[in-house]
């Protein structure tokens, strides 16, 4: 969409007028591309460089980390820290953990989400407006308050040290979420429940097959949104499990940082972070398109 | 008659069905939010303690307490302090959305490139940081050394710069996401606004603030309120690089005095005060924002 056609169609006075100055913004256009060209490169390569220097000290022996210049391809290439972490740490353990925990979270709390959204976009029930008031000012509550209160309640019904405080809140569904899928909900026609209501259709089967289907791009944006939150949680873990059988990736890569950092291994500990980060970048290219758009949706409509 | 049956049955069933929709989030509500709430504002005048059992009603004392530790408003400069990155990645957020916007050739890649601090863990970011700015064998140091020949700081261990390194992290992690929320806002500004001032010879930068920048404000808003209540709150970057809050308390902030205090040395009660009194700190903030909000933010027509 240049911006010539359509003004010169519009005045052709102008045209003659502001024709050579045309030529000359056009040129600027040009330049203007190839400096913001520059600056969009070396800004890039600002936020790649040190996760490329990730892998690359994790390619290499716990000696070689001291030569200087800096050597960016490792010579040789050292695969012994990927294959030397599993034994050093539970981390196998902490990325099962932290799978189990995400699939829940990201399952059972998606249902738990849309139904309530549902419900707040399509039906009717006693209190709506008031309930859904009360949750959304819930959102301002903030973390810090009610840390060592609900610490209190897990210690009482024995949920410290257990997986237990990671996946029970989050299954039960996700405020922000339900507040974004109930704006997209209530911009589908509720004409589709009344129809399917006359056809005899149940609550859940309206919620199941016409709403959950309609609303599958807003669903996926977030979704994809609380899979990242959950999974690289680290202020929970830290403050509800102790024991190593019971740590997830996040928690096992600060410990081991703790410990290897005093004799300065940093190739071990770059392996750890770089199989801790490597799900989710891989989630985030593969839906790297969707990713945009759920903050692109999120962040507009609020 | 049948019929008025039927759809009165028909309101219940919607009415039942609707409660039973709502009750897991109404239940998380109640359980993990509404009771520690209360709990937490009780607390805050008792002297609970989890290890020694003790919950007794102290008055206040748990606020003369913290009002009167120097740690505290060591913390307070502190947390004012993780402030600073907001402008700055507000900024070349606003910039970096620019470049996407006007199809710079690669903008897509870019784009992805951008996300990566964002969506990976604040521990390995931090992992990662603290190899890269480590004093002696860090590639920071390295290059500086090397190109400019300048001895860097030490980023990590030096009180005066931790700090600043945590913020120098907090910003290059917050650029590509807010480049993003800001480019979608760029994309509903109607392009009709855009032809009527290339009309009247308008140039690039008068549009920009004339036009695109103040289209922008509710976002802009939007990222201001969210990038406060959360500096606000910083805790993980300070926990995990340093050690009981760097030295000299050189980076503790109010949320990691408050986790020192309830997790550390057990002082729930005290925590709790601490946690209740800057709760409303944070809301208190909040709504003067959104008071002064009506100057500057553009509410549409």
């Amino acid at each position: 969409m240049s911006e010539e056609p359509i003004t010169s169609s519009l005045t052709i006075e102008r045209d003659e007028r502001l024709g050579k100055s045309w030529r000359t913004s056009s040129n600027r256009r040009r330049l203007g591309l190839g400096v913001a060209f520059v600056a969009m490169f070396v800004a890039s390569l600002s936020m790649v460089l040190p996760f490329l220097w990730m892998v690359s000290t994790s390619l290499k022996s716990s000696k070689m980390v001291f030569t200087f210049p800096p050597q960016w391809i490792p010579d040789p290439i050292d695969w012994a820290n990927y294959a030397e972490i599993w034994s050093v740490v539970p981390l196998g353990r902490g990325l099962l953990n932290s799978t189990i925990v995400t699939v829940l979270v990201v399952v059972i709390g998606t249902f738990s989400s849309t139904m309530a959204a549902f419900a707040f976009a399509k039906l009717d029930f006693p209190h709506k407006p008031l309930v859904f008031n009360i949750l959304l000012a819930s959102m301002m509550i903030p973390v810090v308050v009610i840390l060592v209160p609900q610490f209190a309640i897990y210690a009482r019904i024995g949920w410290i040290d257990t997986l237990l405080p990671l996946i029970v809140p989050g299954m039960l569904g996700n405020v922000m979420m339900i507040f974004f899928l109930r704006q997209y909900m209530m911009g589908l026609p509720t004409e589709l429940m009344d129809a399917a209501k006359i056809d005899g259709a149940g609550f859940l089967r309206i919620y199941w097959s016409i709403f959950m289907p309609l609303a599958k791009p807003a669903v996926a944006a977030n979704v994809i949104i609380v899979f990242m939150a959950t999974w690289n949680d680290y202020l929970g873990p830290l403050i509800y499990t102790h024991s190593p059988k019971n740590s997830t990736v996040q928690l096992v890569i600060a410990s081991l940082t703790a410990y290897y950092e005093e004799q300065t291994d940093f190739p071990i500990i770059m392996a750890a972070s770089a199989i801790a980060v490597l799900p989710v970048i891989a989630i985030f290219v593969a839906l790297q398109k969707h990713f945009v758009n759920s903050f692109a949706v999120s962040g507009i409509k609020g | 008659m049948a019929n008025k049956n039927t759809s009165a049955s028909m309101k219940t069933r919607e009415r039942l069905w609707g409660l039973a929709f709502i009750t897991p989030v109404v239940l998380q509500f109640l359980i993990f939010a509404a009771v520690p709430l209360t709990i937490a504002i009780v607390a805050a005048f008792t002297d609970w303690n989890i290890v020694r059992g003790s919950f007794e009603f102290v008055g206040l004392d748990n606020f003369v307490g913290f009002l009167n530790d120097k740690k505290f408003w060591t913390a307070t400069a502190n947390t004012a302090f993780m402030l600073l990155p907001i402008p700055f990645y507000l900024v070349l957020g606003v910039l970096f959305a620019l470049g996407c916007h006007h199809n710079t050739p690669g903008n897509r890649i870019f784009r992805v490139l951008f996300f990566l601090p964002y969506v990976s863990s604040i521990v390995a970011v931090v992992v990662l940081w603290k190899w890269l700015f480590n004093y002696e064998y860090g590639l920071v140091n390295q290059v500086l050394m090397s190109w400019f020949g300048i001895q860097g700081p030490n980023w990590l261990g030096d009180p005066d710069w931790i700090k600043t390194t945590i913020v120098l992290m907090i910003i290059w992690k917050m650029i590509g996401i807010t480049s993003i929320y800001v480019h979608a806002a760029m994309k509903n500004i109607p392009e009709s606004f855009y032809e009527a001032a290339r009309l009247d010879g308008a140039s690039p930068v008068r549009m920009f603030f004339s036009i695109t920048l103040p289209m922008l404000t509710p976002v802009l808003f939007f990222l201001t309120v969210v990038g406060i209540i959360g500096s606000l709150q910083t805790f993980v970057e300070v926990q995990l690089f340093t050690t009981d809050g760097g030295r000299n308390y050189s980076a503790g902030t109010v949320t990691y005095y408050i986790w020192q205090k309830a997790f550390v040395s057990s002082e729930m009660g005290y925590a709790s005060a601490v946690a209740v009194m800057f709760g409303l700190a944070i809301l208190a903030v909040t709504i003067f924002q959104f008071r002064m909000s009506k100057r500057w933010v553009y509410e549409g027509e």
